[in-house]
């Protein structure tokens, strides 16, 4: 009998099944071994999979741009900065970018966000069951943006909905302009949101992040007011949502392979390596868009210039061709070039502060609750493009042991 | 043994110097320096570790 097959033979994929966002790795699979360059079902844009075709696209943004048309896009006026720009305006950009958000700087953090984790541990760890999301993945890297950019934390379930309103507008799917009328509307308050901010730290400054780009200086130039507001605007987008995919996605993955997760209690030295393995098993973000700049050939399949194309990081990240049995979970692999967090010039600005909130949590959540399952007769549900679980409900302790019995 | 970053390659994943930090240095953007490309006896290993867990091929070996 022949294996049935997940992908059709036109090579179309449907980033925004759940069902794929809930276990993508046997897709990606298939992908790679039948097709070099897949399409993405509605929008038909050509799909990349391969890991050297995908490191190539990361590498090269003179071929594959960056700048996208924002009309369409995410309720923002203008691109944001530096994610939707290309070098070398974005390379300006990026050094003034990248020394606050260092590895060394995101390690001065490592007290608070170690706090809060605490914080958000001693709130539900005598009850013995939570949802994974609400009680810890959500807040917490909320609680760290937060921090960074100097605002009350009162204004958590503020952030929440706005990075909500813009990622999963509260419409139906098939409601297109709904989902585009919300996104426009969300994004209003988010620039206004901002403009406040920017004022009050223009009058006051402080040693947070808004008041950092507002002084900030490149090549003698400061950043106008625009700029700062797309920045602020990509990282309400881009800072909290990833973190609490891969926190969910990696606790999910530890709930169900307890042999696993035991390694990292009894040795928690181990911890820093195994987040580089599940970001690279689970690569919560899948894909990365970018457009052509010209004619292109991958393998036998020609891409116009003006092609819109997508590059599934996930699929490059278990490319067999690129790692050693790339199917196996193993926390202590030699070689691990993931691209869970891209590659080439747009590397993730925020990946050192994302490892260590991913540290912290892990190291934090598994010292305090180190056996924990998935609550009898549940299922985790995934929510597509970003993989984050929205459904994980946990269970420990004694209420673990009552459950099961 | 010798090793070298290639900066123009380099894009900060910090991969080289949270593996083999005797040897990988940071700089203030994250970026890869190598205060002594001259590999102390015994870290061999620890070199090669950098390099294979680079994902923008920046770090190159010479053996000997």
């Amino acid at each position: 009998m022949a294996a049935e097959h997940l992908i059709p033979a036109t090579g179309e994929l449907n980033l925004l099944d759940t069902n794929f966002a809930a276990c993508p790795q046997p897709v990606y699979a298939e992908l790679l071994e039948r097709f070099r360059v897949g399409t993405t079902a509605v929008i038909g844009a050509p799909l990349l999979s391969r890991y050297e075709d995908v490191i190539w696209a990361l590498r090269h943004p003179e071929i594959f741009s960056s700048a996208m048309e924002v009309h369409m896009a995410l309720g923002t006026e203008r691109p944001m900065i530096p994610l939707q720009v290309d070098p070398p305006a974005q390379t300006r950009y990026r050094k003034i970018l990248d020394q606050r958000f260092s590895h060394k700087r995101s390690l001065d953090l490592d007290p608070a966000v170690r706090r809060h984790a605490n914080q958000l541990i001693d709130a539900v760890i005598e009850r013995g069951e939570c949802e994974f999301g609400a009680a810890f993945a959500i807040p917490l890297p909320c609680l760290t943006f937060l921090s960074l950019m100097g605002l009350p934390h009162e204004d958590l379930e503020l952030f929440a909905e706005l990075k909500d309103g813009i990622i999963r507008p509260p419409v139906p799917a098939s409601d297109l302009v709904g989902a585009y009328e919300h996104r426009a509307r969300t994004g209003q308050r988010i620039y206004a949101y901002f403009e406040k901010v920017i004022d009050e730290r223009l009058a006051a400054p402080g040693d947070d992040i808004v008041s950092y780009l507002t002084t900030a200086v490149i090549d003698g130039d400061r950043l106008s007011r625009h700029e700062v507001l797309d920045i602020c605007y990509l990282f309400l987008l881009a800072g909290l949502d990833t973190v609490t995919a891969t926190l969910g996605c990696s606790v999910a993955y530890l709930a169900a392979n307890p042999a696993q997760r035991r390694r990292l209690v009894q040795e928690p030295a181990l911890v820093p390596q195994a987040i580089e393995e599940l970001l690279r098993w689970e690569t919560p973000v899948t894909t990365v868009t970018r457009i052509v700049k010209q004619d292109i050939t991958v393998g036998d399949v020609e891409i116009k210039a003006g092609t819109m194309v997508n590059l599934l990081l996930g699929a490059a990240d278990v490319d067999g061709g690129e790692f050693a049995d790339a199917f196996r979970v193993d926390f202590e692999r030699q070689q691990n070039r993931h691209l869970a967090f891209g590659g080439g010039p747009h590397r993730c600005l925020g990946s050192h502060l994302a490892r260590m909130e991913l540290r912290v949590a892990l190291e934090e959540w598994h010292r305090r609750i180190p056996e924990y399952a998935i609550a009898p007769g549940e299922t985790p549900r995934f929510s597509p493009s970003i993989r984050e679980v929205r459904h994980l409900p946990l269970v420990w302790g004694t209420s673990q042991a009552a459950k099961r019995a | 043994m010798r090793v070298r970053v290639d900066a123009a390659k380099c894009e900060g994943h910090g991969r080289c110097f949270a593996l083999a930090p005797e040897i990988f240095k940071e700089d203030d953007r994250s970026h890869c320096v190598i205060p002594d490309p001259v590999v102390p006896a015994g870290l061999e290993a620890k070199a090669r570790l950098g390099r294979a867990n680079c994902p923008e091929g920046a770090i190159s070996i010479e053996e000997g």
